[in-house]
């Protein structure tokens, strides 16, 4: 068994972050547990940017950076959480350009800023379209220098703890295959986001599957929100990569088969950087109404066109994004548009926690995507992820280092490690009368349909039906692959065994939230309804295993909420 | 929509079952549009659970899925198959791990030694006090034309596709590699760096001066970041602060000056410019038939006669670096 004081589990932007505030704290033992080497984490494909309040090209302070954010989360955020953000934000940015991190500059060499969708100013801190990935660039250089311990390449199945207090984590090192228990008196849990869920149209990384909720989740933790998952509005038709919003912040058009910028027609004032969940149902009802393009293999799609731009602009600002359109849709912006649809993007639900990471188990810890402060609210504005890993890993790893220095190790049961390996067992052992794959695209297809970017009643009481069958029939899945030498069979059954179980949630929530807010449309109640749901939602698993859903208000500080218009 | 029926020859290795690699042949049914990541997975998903390999980000940006494709490494991910299939005129694709590292199970291998070089070789910030401020109210400046030098090289993902291709690190243990050298240079020329050229020390700890300058690094490089540039660059520097006394540092300066005399380079005094007696001693054989059959000048040169343009333009093109 390995013992540490902290465990962070996840090596993107908010596990990294973490890790970085513990190695001030000398002589503690920390490590950094990933299914992947640090830089390949997800974080690595933000593109667009990262919002603070800097004033660098226009007057700007954190408060209007608040209300933005609130305004855009449909007033679903917590207004303390979201000014906590806003505060630290410039500081934050400033940290990291002095470790290092190459952001765009202005020509009197300050940081560059452009504008996003849903904000007041051009507030997004940038790299050229980079910006994720100088970042995690960045936080790993930093974690070298500070000498962070990392434990690559091992999968983390199961949280431990005492019904008070964590103990630990069970985890399978993918190299070896052995499984392993890890106490630990604190675990942070930084594992991203879990949008994988809606496998064939989305953004994501093939491995943000949900893995940190799921875990939560089985071990009896409270998820928040689930039910709100952001589309971003420029999928690639095809694969569903993203083109960043930047493209649009830089002036690109959505065009529609008419020839139309039909954006008029739904924001007429931010046109094409209105926030996303505006701009994806605009892209959706023109698709719908039979405004979009269909090409030979039944994708239907509008285009985004950043010809007007000109070559130079591209070739500047835009530069992955131009290689993308060439290597996944033969397309090349400097002279054709980008065929695009809505992706499923971001999980604005997660864990539940309080401002500093903290869950209902003492000692565990959740921050980033896999988290819910909440400062997304209902719909999390471009720029604004990138800020809410960085602000709340710190957070969250100051608050571990605290609270560790204050408790011992709790005892930890060898039977939680015989589970895990009981469990694998059984994977090994099953009939395998279903198919991974095929469960996969199933889920993918009831979770488009049924809770996807339009929701309605009907629909979704079939797909959580569908869901606790494909639960079921997930039972009976194999694993073929029996050598434990990195046995990627059995990694991605995990995961989707985990996607199944957050799935659940969202259709859940999904069916209770009887209004439309953000991200969470509902044809039977297209309007948001304060009297009623003004509040988060919380789910958990009770003691049958059933799932329970309960309600939590949302904490307003400065901004009653309003209508919000574009 | 059009497909086509493509043979993916897979290296397969599980070091803990099989004495040798070997090669398995799937059949695929490949629509236009489909990558090669997109293929090994329809493998894995239909045709065999066991086939190993990595991958994650699948838009070429976290560096998981370099392999080999008919010999030549590429990130999967970022690989229409058609387009493998017009270069290489043909329906077999043979897929394999990339080189230099040891392979784990089939198309995974262990790129351990290559990043612990990398994270020997001090691959971040050192702040200046003298440009980094002290306290987060302030930014440091960093003008557009400083932020060019080095940012080319922000953009390697680590996928190791260079090193993989890299004949030194094959036969120089010591070798840094292409892209950790890459990545030291990219802080020597960072303006917040308190290191600065003194970073030269690094890749010369390293055996810089050992790259061949063959480029495939920057063949390969899937960001075309182009690591020999930095190393390159990086010698410079290492000149620069005056560390002079190897044979590639001579060399550089026995190249420079001889253009810098004559405008063409004298063959007869470069070696000894570089090498010193012992090198002429040893390159005399080569030497002697060399001017036997023409090919060498005598070492006594008259300037060409564009010569002081030639020396303007020189002096120009130092000052631009």
């Amino acid at each position: 068994m390995l013992q540490y004081d902290i465990i962070i589990v996840g090596a993107g932007g908010a596990g990294l972050y973490a890790a970085l505030e513990t190695s001030k704290k000398e002589n503690l033992k920390v490590a950094v547990v990933s299914k992947v080497f640090p830089t390949r984490s997800h974080t690595g494909a933000a593109q667009g940017g990262i919002n603070a309040a800097l004033g660098n090209v226009a007057p700007d302070n954190p408060e209007k950076h608040s209300y933005d954010t609130v305004k855009g989360s449909d007033f679903l955020a917590d207004q303390d959480a979201v000014e906590l953000m806003c505060q630290m934000a410039p500081k934050i940015i400033r940290e990291m350009e002095h470790m290092g991190l190459p952001f765009s500059r202005l020509e009197n060499g300050k940081i560059a800023q452009r504008p996003f969708g849903g904000a007041s100013f051009p507030r997004t801190c940038y790299a050229a379209d980079k910006t994720g990935h100088v970042m995690l660039q960045t936080l790993y250089e930093q974690c070298v220098k500070n000498g962070v311990n990392f434990l690559n390449e091992w999968f983390a199945l199961s949280l431990v703890h005492n019904g008070e207090r964590i103990a630990g984590i069970v985890a399978l090192n993918l190299r070896t295959g052995e499984i392993v228990g890890i106490r630990a008196k604190a675990v942070i849990l930084a594992t991203g986001g879990h949008a994988r869920i809606y496998w064939k149209r989305t953004s994501n990384a093939l491995g943000n599957t949900g893995d940190g909720p799921a875990m939560a989740l089985r071990a009896g933790v409270p998820l928040k929100d689930m039910e709100f998952v952001q589309f971003h509005p420029t999928g690639l038709r095809r694969t569903g990569i993203l083109v960043t919003e930047g493209a649009r912040g830089e002036g690109g058009y959505l065009i529609n088969k008419d020839g139309e910028r039909f954006m008029k027609r739904y924001a007429p004032e931010k046109m094409e950087l209105a926030p996303r969940d505006l701009v994806s149902r605009a892209i959706e009802t023109e698709i719908l109404e039979g405004r979009g393009f269909k090409d030979a293999e039944g994708n239907k799609f509008v285009y985004l066109d950043l010809r007007h731009l000109g070559r130079k602009k591209i070739l500047e600002r835009l530069p992955q994004i131009r290689e993308l359109a060439i290597d996944f849709e033969g397309v090349d912006p400097i002279e054709e548009p980008i065929p695009i649809r809505p992706t499923a993007h971001y999980s604005m639900g997660g864990i539940d926690t309080d401002i500093y990471g903290r869950t209902r188990i003492k000692g565990l810890y959740a921050a980033g995507e896999c988290g819910c402060v909440s400062v997304h609210g209902a719909n999390r504005l471009g720029g604004n992820s990138l800020l809410d890993i960085v602000v709340f890993g710190k957070l969250a790893g100051e608050d571990a280092v605290n609270y560790v220095s204050e408790v011992s190790l709790l005892p930890f049961e060898e039977s939680a490690v015989r589970e895990q390996e009981d469990r694998i067992r059984a994977l090994f052992n099953n009939d395998g009368s279903e198919k991974l794959a095929d469960l996969r695209n199933e889920l993918s297809d009831v979770m488009t349909y049924g809770a996807g970017i339009f929701r309605e009643e009907k629909k979704m009481k079939e797909a959580l039906e569908k869901v606790r069958e494909i639960k079921e029939r997930a039972k009976k899945i194999k694993v073929y692959d029996t050598d434990m030498t990195f046995n990627t069979n059995l990694q991605q059954t995990l995961e989707f065994l985990n996607m199944v179980e957050v799935a659940e949630t969202i259709v859940l929530g999904a069916l209770e939230r009887k209004e439309s807010r953000g991200a969470h449309f509902r044809l039977d109640y297209p309007k948001r309804d304060d009297e009623n749901f003004l509040k988060h939602s919380i789910i958990e698993r009770g003691d049958d295993g059933e799932l329970k859903i309960s309600w939590k208000p949302v904490k307003i500080t400065k901004f009653q909420p309003e209508e919000r218009k574009y | 929509m059009e497909k086509r029926k493509v043979t993916f020859r897979i290296r397969r290795f599980n070091p803990k079952k099989d004495s040798q690699p070997y090669y398995q042949e799937y059949e695929v049914e490949v629509v236009k549009g489909m990558t090669i990541l997109e293929a090994l997975q329809f493998i894995k998903d239909n045709i065999d659970p066991t086939l190993s390999f990595r991958a994650f980000c699948r838009s070429a940006i976290c560096g998981s899925c370099s392999v080999k494709i008919n010999g030549y490494p590429k990130l999967a991910c970022k690989t229409q198959v058609f387009g493998e299939l017009e270069v290489y005129k043909t329906d077999i694709l043979t897929i394999e791990p990339i080189d230099n590292m040891e392979v784990i199970r089939d198309l995974i291998v262990n790129w351990d030694s290559a990043i612990e070089k990398m994270e020997k070789m001090r691959p971040y910030l050192i702040p200046d006090p003298e440009v980094v401020p002290k306290t987060l109210d302030e930014e440091c400046k960093v003008y557009p034309n400083e932020l060019k030098k080095f940012d080319r090289f922000t953009d390697c993902i680590l996928c190791t596709t260079c090193y993989s291709v890299c004949g030194i690190v094959k036969v120089d243990s010591n070798y840094g590699g292409p892209f950790p050298l890459a990545r030291v240079y990219r802080f020597a020329v960072d303006p917040r760096d308190a290191l600065k050229k003194e970073r030269a020390k690094i890749g010369y700890t390293f055996d810089m001066w050992n790259c061949v300058r063959c480029e495939k690094c920057a063949d390969v490089c899937p960001k075309h970041v182009a690591p020999v540039n930095g190393i390159m660059k990086l010698r410079g520097l290492s000149i620069d602060i005056g560390l002079k006394n190897n044979p590639g540092a001579r060399h550089v300066a026995a190249f420079y000056k001889s253009l810098l005399e004559s405008g063409m380079l004298n063959e007869v005094l470069l070696p000894l410019r570089t090498k010193g007696i012992k090198g002429v001693l040893e390159n005399l054989p080569m030497g002697i038939k060399m001017i036997l059959k023409g090919k060498a000048h005598s070492p006594i040169m008259k300037p060409i006669a564009e010569h002081e343009g030639l020396r303007k333009v020189m002096k120009a093109a130092m000052e631009v670096e």
